[in-house]
């Protein structure tokens, strides 16, 4: 068959099809009526939330924080101190993540090229592996918040060998989570396995359609 | 534009492009209950633009970006979807053809090979079988034109391929 009769074919069919499909004046009239509404900006009001509560949860972790570093840093238990500054870091970097989706959302623009606003969708959602790095790293401080300066004078060997054996292997795991979950891996087992699940799924077909927005635009450069 | 000539102009667009959000549904969904919330979506995302319409493109080539957008990256979610405005679905209609004939048989060929194409590839052969130009495809995708000419050629190909191994 060649393609000439093919598209002759399709457009007759279409054109016959098109004429059957109905779309009443009240379904237009309904939608102008309709407010703001679309899936992405449907996304504004949870992201916003996150950014004001993580706002006010580092705010008043900085504030309680930088008072016992100011005025109490001789009496204080430093482990928790430590790991309560890192996990506090750690929650700003998120929130950067956050305000970059919150930005991208309001930048993305569905009247734009295909592969322009395909892109930004999809760097939206990779953004969400960022969070998942973070929160990873997080992992080893959850372990040393409680040390104090008693183990040091009262602990045995077999105390000192199961913490530190958590320890290590958490802030190894996470280090190697960090580096490791990336969009390079995304057909990996281990990969597969932590974001396997029904909330995963677009995050892993927008993966999918990165490889396809990236062939294009390579070919668009050597073009 | 106000509102009044906003509603007028989405109307008119919808009733003489509706084959373009038909098609573009048409293709990304085989099931009809979710077709008919494809176009939907997309005929909302078209009254939210309505506003920033630029009349330095054609109509059609506005109204392609925003159906191909909607159902490449919007529909894709459909586990996610809400039922918000499930009140439009059932007053759209559509009454499939029921003509079964050879040209039928080959045309179901080409909407299953072109089913099982990758999401943008799709795009690409929905605007070349429509007879759209390399310089419109391009806009349209936001390619350069020879790109556009290239990935259309290795579409051909496979199609070709296809073609010859199920009539076979």
């Amino acid at each position: 068959m060649n393609e000439l009769e093919l598209k002759k074919l399709w457009q007759i069919t279409n054109d016959k099809l098109e004429e059957s499909f109905v779309i009443h004046k009240k379904n237009t009239d309904d939608i102008t009526q309709v407010k703001v509404y679309n899936i992405l900006g449907s996304m504004k009001p949870i992201k916003i939330f996150t950014l004001l509560v993580g706002i006010l949860w580092v705010g008043i972790g900085v504030i309680a924080l930088s008072s016992i570093y100011l005025n109490s840093f001789s009496e204080a238990n430093r482990f928790f101190l430590f790991s309560a500054s890192i996990q506090m870091g750690l929650t700003a970097m998120a929130l950067f993540i956050y305000l970059y989706q919150l930005i991208t959302i309001y930048q993305v623009d569905i009247t734009d090229p295909i592969l322009r606003t395909q892109e930004q969708l999809v760097s939206l959602k990779m953004s969400t592996l960022w969070v998942n790095r973070i929160l990873f790293l997080q992992l080893p401080v959850w372990t040393t918040f409680w040390w104090n300066e008693t183990m040091l004078t009262d602990w045995g060997i077999l105390q000192w060998v199961v913490t530190l054996f958590f320890t290590i292997s958490f802030t190894f795991i996470s280090i190697w989570l960090f580096i490791n979950i990336k969009y390079e891996n995304r057909n990996k087992k281990w990969f597969r396995l932590i974001f396997r699940g029904k909330e995963w799924i677009p995050l892993m077909k927008s993966m999918e359609l990165l490889d396809q927005v990236e062939d294009y635009k390579k070919q668009n450069t050597s073009a | 534009m106000d509102r009044q000539k906003q509603q007028q102009f989405f109307q008119e667009i919808i009733e003489q492009h509706k084959g373009i959000l038909f098609k573009v549904a048409r293709t990304y969904c085989p099931n009809v209950d979710d077709r008919q919330d494809l176009i939907q979506e997309i005929m909302i995302q078209i009254w939210q633009s309505i506003h920033k319409y630029n009349d330095q493109y054609k109509i059609s080539t506005w109204l392609y970006r925003i159906s191909l957008n909607v159902a490449i990256s919007f529909y894709r979610k459909s586990s996610t979807r809400t039922q918000k405005h499930t009140f439009l679905n059932e007053q759209v209609v559509e009454v499939p053809a029921e003509d079964k004939s050879e040209d039928e048989q080959k045309l179901n060929l080409l909407e299953q090979f072109i089913r099982e194409l990758k999401e943008i590839d799709k795009a690409l052969m929905i605007l070349y079988l429509d007879d759209k130009s390399h310089t419109e495809i391009a806009e349209i995708l936001g390619m350069s034109v020879s790109n556009v000419g290239t990935k259309i050629g290795r579409i051909k190909d496979k199609l070709r391929t296809r073609f010859s191994q199920l009539m076979s």
